[in-house]
């Protein structure tokens, strides 16, 4: 077959070989017949009789290089492309639809397969596993998130030598890094000796971290950087070896630069330095990292499974080890208090690994659902492109009636006629899958740029890879395939007799099945323009909605003096000096600060009790925060009850813990059942132990916290000394908020120039960075619909005119027998009518059913909204109308003389 | 009265391109009077079908050719076996052993 296909390209030197070796056949045979004392034209008659017809030899050896039908088909290209070439219109529509449908699919495939599919470029990523636990186990404490587990674990997994061949941890943070200038904010990993070992990651210079480097607490300043920040950041400097980088103040030195091709093991979030756990100290301050209690949890545990072991084994296996653990860690010092409920869920808990070939990602869990239902858009966009082309290949197959009754009745087979058409289908796709596939790049850029975070944006790539050719070449044949068929089953039903006998151009065959074909892609249309407005719509809900705080003319900013060698009391008091600078400049109306960002997806959450009537335990996280007074006014909320924060808030020096809190609406709604919450008191926990000392002093209006859909209990607390420095500056501008960037960054810097400004933006870009998802899908399946809108009204087109023009003499009669001419508009109308409720009447379950998928991407509005269906079919009913209504005019004025004296 | 010649039976023209070339390399002229001396008057070899086979043969890679000077001096292509060729042979003429002698037996339990 290989040898074949390659033969094809080689013919010329082939046939060369064949002519030379038969002639020097003949030559011999005549030169020893005249030896035998023939004359030389006898001899040489003789020669070529006894040899046979050297052109059928030929054909015969040909077959042999070239499989028949391969042969065919490579003819059967030729005249496709022949007569492809003599109807450029038909040809490019056919090759423009293919395009937008293969190049569509393909430019979202390139992100699936980046996000979604793709291996790390490890050794064997498909032993990789994730270590968790079942949710119980965090009960214990309400510290610690999703998947994330100890150092200690780690090291205890990592000498389970009968399941695992190793067991590395690691956990991403920011940290303010300096190469010898300014600060500035990176990504750092923070992983265990083994982690390189065990990935088979090597280094591009120098070398790896091991084992040693992750031994003595504090005593390796040492890291690894990225190959990307290597080239970019230093220049590619080949002495980058033994430089000093200085991490959060801290001096590390650079032992190595890692292999060029690794990116770490996150999608969407590539870390510049990797540094050993036993330094983490220094790379996330504040005594949040503990390398020696195994429930100190903010390590992410990953595994290389030993070759042989199922991830089912291995999981079924270590679960006596973990039971033993849970057990240990329950009468070890500073294990909370927790109810007996609480108990039996945490001892209850299990190991759980979970297969992880492409490492772990936020941005994929974040995407799984928009790109996949993206990609099912473009999927739907596709088929309507391969019916498109059916629907013109039907077209002309019609036109192309006599040459194919001619072909018929000079003896081609059906069969044949059949893989011409497929022959012709697949010209189209695959010259349209080149074009695809070359704009694909271009697409997947302008793609990048609606991904939710800035990190993506470098973490992915554009460009065209192996994968995706083979995806869109794939594709191309597939659609192809599709495409021909329907002309191709059309052709076979064929009868030579009829088609010779009928008149020139009359021919009816083909038009029932290009009505099925049109009314198939009124229905994908509709579902697709449905799904469309349904995005859309949640777009709108969302952007109208709002936060619930003011937008305009606000800025915002981040600080994080922690990473800077502040302690907490220095880190406070230096955030206070900054807000009163902020506040006494001319530019600020007015400013606040918070302790943790809004609308970035995350926030500082605590099950809360509540002390009322009745002890009450909310059953799940509430989200916190810490503002200073100025907040309120600063954001536009209202206070509705109770007071703002004010000097009575502040706590004596020396005691621990908040005075107060100001809880929000949602919050009483849901806990107080009616309560009045004013003067109730809180604590944070869900613990019997604790103790509730926190009054709440005012309820405050509902605003969004992690994102716009947030409709979350809030509990904020002030903003005190000694509370941290970290924080996030919301100021509200005179003028055009961009100009103030300048003042607050000078500002910032006189009180501390080597204090990274951090997340500079304004808000109203805040909100619509939180909106980034929302606005993909809006976008790009408002994109889609309109393609297909525009597919379907061009295929609609298409038939009725042909419809039209096969009826002339029809609508010539009518007319001169006395119709009148809106009979004649309604007759095509009536067709395209019957076609269109036809295709949405097929749509509508299907629509009923796919909206179910998607619920959670909605926002205020139902997967089978009334409103929304009737717009979308508003929307694609006139748009498939007006196309009928051209069509329609034109019958309307045949001429009842001239349409007969036609025939 | 059978005819003198008959046509080669389908399938063996393979097997004896594959065992005269086994003896040493040759064109398809030579191979052609060699079919035609060893099987004189007995087998009808339709030279026409010959090259057909040869570069069948090819493509299945059990034969390799080369372009060489041949006894007259001129340029003719060369036929060798491959090792591939050698194991096919021994395989063709291991069943033909095999067909010959059920035949062979089918026909003696005629006699008895």
């Amino acid at each position: 077959m290989i040898r074949q296909l390659t033969n094809w390209f080689r013919r010329a030197e082939l046939e060369g070989g064949l002519d030379r070796e038969l002639r020097y056949h003949l030559d011999r045979r005549t030169s020893d017949l005249k030896k035998s004392g023939l004359t030389d034209d006898d001899a040489r008659r003789q020669a070529s009789l006894e040899l046979g017809g050297v052109t059928q030899i030929q054909e015969e050896v040909r077959d042999v290089w070239l499989a028949r039908w391969l042969r065919d088909f490579a003819y059967d290209l030729r005249f496709s492309a022949r007569s492809f070439l003599r109807t450029p219109s038909l040809t490019i529509t056919a090759v423009v639809s293919m395009m937008l449908g293969i190049g569509a699919a393909t430019a979202i495939y390139s992100l699936v397969d980046q996000v979604l599919l793709h291996s790390l470029p490890v050794r064997e990523p498909a032993r990789l596993v994730l270590v968790d636990a079942t949710k119980g186990e965090q009960v214990a404490e309400g510290f610690g998130s999703w998947n994330l587990m100890s150092y200690p674990i780690c090291r205890d997994l990592d000498a389970q030598k009968q399941f695992f061949e190793g067991v590395f941890c690691r956990a991403l943070t920011d940290v303010n890094l300096s190469t010898g200038g300014d600060y500035h904010p990176t990504t750092a990993e923070i992983v265990s000796g083994n982690y390189f070992s065990l990935l088979g990651v090597g280094p591009a210079l120098g070398r790896v971290l091991t084992r040693q480097d992750d031994g003595v607490a504090n005593a390796n300043p040492v890291v690894v950087i990225s190959y990307d920040f290597w080239k970019t950041q230093l220049g590619g400097a080949a002495d980058v070896l033994g430089r000093k980088l200085i991490v959060n103040m801290h001096p590390f030195v650079v032992v190595g630069v890692a292999a060029s091709t690794f990116r770490g093991i996150d999608v969407g979030e590539v870390p510049s330095v990797w540094v050993p756990a036993s330094m983490s100290d220094e790379v996330i301050p504040g005594g949040y990292t503990d390398l020696r209690h195994s429930s100190t949890r903010w390590m992410q545990v990953l595994g290389g499974l030993n070759e042989g072991v199922t991830l089912k084994q291995a999981q079924v296996g270590l679960q006596p080890w973990f039971k033993a653990m849970l057990q240990k860690n329950m009468n070890e010092a500073g294990f909370p208090k927790i109810t007996p409920e609480q108990m039996q869920e945490y001892l209850h808990s299990s190991l759980l690994l979970t297969a992880a070939p492409q490492g772990h990602s936020g941005l994929r869990r974040i995407l799984v659902q928009p790109l996949c239902v993206l990609f099912a858009a473009t999927m739907v966009l596709l088929g309507l492109a391969c019916l498109n082309v059916s629907g013109l290949f039907l077209a002309r197959g019609s036109a192309r009636d006599r040459e194919i009754g001619t072909r018929l009745a000079l003896g081609a087979s059906r069969g044949r006629l059949g893989r011409q058409f497929l022959a012709d289908s697949l010209l189209i796709a695959l010259t349209g899958g080149f074009l695809g596939a070359a704009l694909a790049p271009l697409a997947v850029r302008a793609l990048v740029a609606f991904l939710p975070k800035n990190t993506a944006a470098n973490a992915l790539h554009a460009g065209v890879d192996t994968r995706l050719l083979l995806f869109a070449f794939g594709v191309s044949v597939t659609a192809g395939v599709l495409s021909g068929l329907a002309p191709a089953w059309q052709s076979g039903r064929q009868s030579f007799l009829s088609s010779l006998q009928q008149r020139g151009g009359t021919a009816f065959r083909g038009v029932r099945l290009r009505k099925v074909i049109v009314t198939a892609q009124i229905a994908l249309t509709l579902t697709l323009v449905v799904g469309a407005t349904l995005f859309v719509r949640t777009l709108d809900a969302l952007m109208t909605k709002g936060p619930g705080f003011v937008t305009s003319s606000m800025v915002s900013f981040r600080l994080a003096a922690s990473r800077n060698g502040y302690s907490k009391t220095d880190g406070s008091r230096l955030i206070r000096r900054i807000d009163e600078a902020i506040r006494n400049s001319p530019l600020t109306q007015v400013s606040a600060v918070a302790g943790f960002p809004l609308l970035t997806g995350g926030s500082w959450n605590n099950p809360i009790t509540i002390q009322a009537d009745k002890r009450i335990t909310t059953d799940h996280a509430v989200n916190l925060n810490a503002v200073t007074p100025g907040f309120f006014r600063t954001m536009g909320i209202r206070i509705l009850a109770g007071r703002n924060f004010d000097e009575r808030d502040a706590r004596p020096s020396g005691e621990m813990g908040f005075r107060s809190a100001i809880v929000n609406e949602s919050f009483a709604k849901r806990f107080l059942d009616g309560r009045n919450p004013l003067g109730l008191r809180i604590g944070g926990g869900s613990g019997p132990d604790v103790k509730t000392d926190i009054e709440i002093v005012g309820v405050m209006s509902d605003f969004s916290y992690r994102g716009l859909r947030d409709e979350s209990e809030q509990a904020f607390v002030p903003f005190l000394e000694a509370g941290s420095g970290d924080a996030t500056f919301y100021v509200r501008v005179r003028g055009a908020p961009e100009s103030a960037f300048q003042t607050l960054r000078t500002i910032v810097h006189n009180v501390d120039p080597t204090l990274p400004v951090m997340d500079l933006r304004t808000l109203d870009e805040q909100v619509s960075r939180s909106l980034n998802t929302e606005h993909m899908l809006a976008t790009l399946s408002g994109g889609v619909s309109l393609l297909a809108l525009v597919l379907s009204v061009v295929g609609l087109y298409g038939v009725m005119s042909f419809v039209v023009t096969r009826r002339t003499r029809e609508i010539g009669i009518r007319l001169a027998l006395g119709a009148d001419r809106w009979s004649a508009i309604w007759m095509v109308l009536r067709e395209a009518l019957l076609m269109i409720l036809a295709g949405i009447g097929m749509a509508l379950p299907v629509v009923w059913f796919l909206g179910k998928l998607i619920v959670s991407q909605l926002y205020d509005v139902k997967p089978f909204d009334p409103t929304v269906i009737t717009m979308a079919t508003l929307v694609l009913g006139t748009a498939a109308l007006s196309a009928a209504l051209v069509p329609a005019h034109r019958a309307s004025g045949v001429n009842p003389t001239e349409s007969l004296r036609a025939e | 009265m059978p005819p003198s010649r008959f046509p080669i039976p389908q399938g063996t023209l393979d097997m004896m391109i594959l065992q005269i070339v086994s003896l040493e390399p040759a064109h398809g002229y030579g191979i052609a009077q060699r079919l035609e001396q060893i099987s004189r008057s007995v087998v009808q070899v339709n030279q026409g079908s010959l090259y057909p086979a040869l570069h069948r043969l090819e493509q299945k890679q059990w034969l390799r050719a080369e372009w060489h000077e041949s006894e007259t001096g001129r340029e003719a292509k060369f036929y060798s076996l491959t090792a591939a060729g050698r194991k096919q042979l021994v395989v063709e003429k291991d069943s033909w052993a095999r067909l010959a002698g059920a035949v062979q037996l089918i026909f003696d339990e005629g006699k008895r």
